[in-house]
């Protein structure tokens, strides 16, 4: 009989509550003292999708230049802190949230929440760092190039979701981070650093009433609430459409392939999950079969199902030589077709949901993974027991539910094909796949 | 067998590393390890093809492995109550691994994709591969783990048989167990299932003679980027010789953290690279200190250099002031804590040092190791290892799409 020993890992009605700092934030604290470790996070409930039209980058810009200093610390005093107390601090920007997320040996906590109280609640907001950090993002949206993978990336989400704020980079492109001015930064910062829209999370060596007075303490925010977040439902253009990112002497390509998915709490997510887990989700799953096990085409295939607070995108990724890359594509195209109209067999099914089931020990094996999964509950508005009430929904799940939900959820018709290669080589080959309604050709370099 | 029991969450991570890597192959069979690494998910008398990585999905786990210069490592991530599962499969497939030609030919094609995206078609990949292929001529540590492409086409059943036969025994694998179970459990399963498993002779391994290099060697690529790439390599020790903590403080004072020496200069002040690492090779037998800079597009390589070796020349002449130092300290007492947070890294730091160290324990003293570095070791190692004679230089330029070029030949 397998033990639990750890009270966290029992049951959604022991899991320590969430706290209201003196300021109205909200603070929540996973204590593990097995390791002298505390991991920190200052999280906002806004992120990219809150950037003016134009000015995309400009939230990522913001928190970049919080990092930079403070009134009283230079951006090297500051750098120079953080590595002396034995912390990491990282900040990070994604479509619905900023992060700032760090790790410092525990004897150090306290400096390093002065710091980090420091940096958001008095930035400087220096002309010459603004300046700076301009610099610095340009030449990383440059040196991103390089990777084709994060091409394909980059290049699937603007062509999938067209205008739509999920599509816009986060980082912007070279012109929107050109246009950010330092009244920009101030008003996004001013607007979004309130003491509601901040979530305080603490795990590790730290006990509950320490975390809230350090808190009280050092991350004191300004009283108010940020705007609403009026992310629209994203749609995706009708048909089937490839574009291929031209990179010149590709030997390999980088395929991703996708549609519309579900948001967190669509009905049909779970099952969807389930679903997913048959198609692309294993090393057993078929795309992976089919792909790499059977015919040696791709060293990866996988697919994924994003979620935030409205529908995001499901995809599959495969990266076969330039020679493989139709026959791959055609293969991914069938198996998907396949997927959706017949399904998953009772087999599948059964070793998905056992996967799901048994695996989930691993996302609650430490404090700062169920900190984790309590932090995305906040952001994304879920019910309290969304987390632990993930092993019952997977079991509840049939096979009526999840051919289902792919019918509903996962388009047959409006596909979205992005592929590095160098296009003299593939293009008019893949012009050439079934049914597309558009082929488009763009520059790898163009950012 | 290396046991270490963390009883806060019911899982368990179940290690085996073989004393094999690429050092261990012949030149025309580079990649045999590797390759090895992938057949080893297929079919043994017992367990059809497929079937292993189905079991072990379906019982909540995952499995993976990797293969070096020095080792071949296979690891399983599973529920605590599935140690009966991981030692019966893992013990199986040490004995009864299936080679035919289909299962050969098919991950010949998948591990030439896996060539194709981590070198071919990736900048860093290939000049890393060159940088040891000149530092190292004539020795193991010359060719790539992955294998030259040309070998990687050549392999038949009858070469993975041999390796098989050869290396894949009880006496040339550690077992590392980290996670929740009771010792006196898992010893007497592994016993019922490792027990009657036969040694093989483990032919000896003859260590390469160190390359002797009296004058830099420089090679320049022009590659389809938009921003030109510098890559240095100096002859590093090995991790289990003494200097190795010195020189790992070292580069800690360069790279380490981004107030790091080389960082503040050359990211924030001289705004010249995007992106810069350096570290010493994990290796059993000397290596290489790897440096890598990826310039902003427009900067030139030689102002980027001479920056780099302006600091270098600084460590070698003066002493790391005790702030510094204190800092870099800290630094890498977090890396290491961090290290032991989950079952999995447990399990893989303690088969890293046994392997490569050559004694899991040194991982307990490695803490005290590094906070015994004093200034004056890093000085010491640092004019004994980054002696520009004994250097090799890579420059990769942008080519805007023309053909690829290489030239050979002492700096001026």
């Amino acid at each position: 009989m397998k033990r639990q020993r750890n009270p966290a890992l029992r049951s959604g009605t022991q899991r320590p509550n969430s706290i209201v700092t003196g300021t109205g934030s909200m603070l929540l604290v996973e204590a593990d003292h097995s390791l002298p470790l505390v991991h920190v996070g200052v999280i906002l409930r806004t992120g990219s999708t809150h950037d003016p039209q134009g000015l995309a980058g400009l939230t990522r810009l913001t928190t970049r230049v919080m990092r930079m200093g403070t009134r009283t610390l230079s951006t090297q005093r500051v750098e120079e802190r953080i590595d002396s107390l034995g912390a990491q601090l990282s900040v990070g920007c994604a479509p619905s949230y900023v992060q700032f997320g760090g790790v410092v040996v525990a004897h150090n906590l306290e400096p390093f929440l002065a710091l980090i109280g420091e940096l958001i609640t008095a930035p400087a907001f220096r002309n010459r760092d603004l300046a700076r950090a301009k610099r610095e993002t340009a030449a990383e949206l440059i040196a991103s190039c390089d990777d084709d993978r994060t091409l394909a990336a980059r290049h699937f989400r603007a062509y999938a979701l067209g205008k739509h704020p999920y599509a816009r980079s986060v980082v912007g492109t070279t012109q929107s981070v050109r246009a950010i001015s330092r009244e920009h930064v101030l008003s996004q910062y001013q607007k979004h650093f309130v003491s509601r829209n901040v979530i305080v999370s603490m795990a590790g060596a730290v006990h509950e009433g320490d975390a809230l007075r350090l808190c009280d303490r050092y991350l004191t925010f300004p009283k108010g609430s940020a705007p609403k977040d009026r992310v629209p439902p994203p749609r995706l253009p009708a048909g089937r459409r490839l574009l291929i990112v031209d990179k010149p002497k590709r030997s390999q390509t980088q395929i991703i392939i996708g549609t519309l998915g579900t948001h967190a709490l669509d009905p049909d997510h779970t099952a969807l999950q389930v679903a997913n887990v048959v198609f692309g989700g294993l090393f057993t799953a078929r795309l992976t079969h089919e792909v790499r096990s059977v015919r040696g085409l791709s060293y990866g295939a996988s697919s994924s199902l994003g979620h935030d607070r409205e529908r995001e995108l499901w995809s599959m990724w495969t990266f076969p030589a330039a020679k493989d890359a139709r026959q791959c594509i055609e293969l991914q195209l069938r198996l998907y077709d396949e997927w959706i109209k017949h399904g998953v067999r009772p087999g599948e099914l059964r070793r998905a949901k056992s996967f799901l089931v048994k695996s989930h020990a691993f996302e609650i094996d430490t404090a700062q993974k169920r900190l984790d999964q309590r932090v995305e509950t906040e952001l994304f508005g879920l019910p309290p027991d969304y987390q632990d009430g993930f092993v019952d929904r997977v079991r509840r799940v049939n096979r009526e539910a999840a051919n289902a939900a792919l019918k509903r959820r996962l388009s047959l018709r409006d596909q979205t094909l992005v592929v590095v290669a160098t296009a003299k080589e593939l293009h008019k080959e893949l012009s050439q796949l079934p049914h597309l309604g558009e082929v488009r050709v763009t520059p790898f370099d163009r950012v | 067998m290396l046991l270490l029991a963390d009883r806060r969450a019911p899982v368990l991570s179940y290690h085996t590393w073989y004393r094999v890597g690429s050092k261990h192959e012949k030149p025309g069979k580079t990649g045999l390890a590797h390759l090895f690494e992938h057949l080893m998910f297929n079919e043994t008398k017992h367990v059809p093809r497929g079937q292993l990585d189905r079991l072990i999905e379906s019982a909540g786990g995952e499995t993976n492995a990797a293969t070096w210069v020095d080792w071949t490592h296979y690891q399983s991530e599973l529920p605590a109550s599935e140690l009966p599962l991981i030692t019966r499969l893992e013990a199986d497939r040490m004995q009864h691994l299936v080679l035919r030609k289909p299962q050969v030919a098919s991950e010949k094609e998948v591990v030439a994709n896996e060539r194709r995206f981590r070198v071919d078609d990736d900048i860093e990949g290939q000049v890393n591969e060159l940088l040891y292929a000149t530092a190292f001529p004539n020795h193991p540590y010359g060719w790539p783990t992955i294998g030259w492409m040309t070998d990687i086409e050549s392999f038949t059943p009858e070469d993975c048989e041999r390796f098989y036969r050869t290396y894949y025994a009880p006496n040339n694998a550690t077992l590392v167990v980290a996670g929740d179970f009771e010792e006196d459990a898992v010893l007497e399963l592994i016993q019922q299932r490792y027990g009657k498993i036969p040694p093989a002779r483990i032919p000896a391994f003859k260590r390469p003679r160190a390359p002797v290099q009296r004058r830099e060697r420089y090679l320049q690529l022009k590659k389809p980027t938009p921003a030109p790439k510098l890559a240095l390599g100096y002859y590093a020790p090995a991790f289990g010789h003494a200097d190795y903590p010195a020189l790992a403080l070292a580069s800690e004072v360069l790279f380490g953290g981004r107030s790091s020496r080389l960082f503040s200069r050359l990211v924030r002040e001289q705004e010249l690279v995007t992106d810069l690492h350096g570290s010493i090779a994990p290796f059993a037998d000397a290596g290489l200190y790897e440096i890598w800079l990826s310039l902003r597009p427009g900067r030139k390589l030689a102002q980027a250099q001479k920056s780099v070796e302006r600091e270098l020349a600084r460590l070698c002449k003066q002493r790391v002031p005790t702030a510094e130092l204190d800092k870099v300290k800290n630094r890498m007492e977090l890396g290491f804590l961090q290290g032991m947070e989950t079952a999995s890294g447990k399990a893989e730091q303690l088969g890293f040092f046994e392997i490569v160290g050559g004694d899991a324990a040194s991982l307990f003293t490695r803490l005290t190791a590094l906070r015994n570095v004093t200034a004056a070791d890093i000085m010491r190692v640092a004019n004994q290892y980054f002696a520009p004679a004994r250097r090799t230089r890579i420059e990769v330029l942008p080519d805007g799409g023309a053909t690829e070029q290489e030239h050979e030949g002492a700096d001026a």
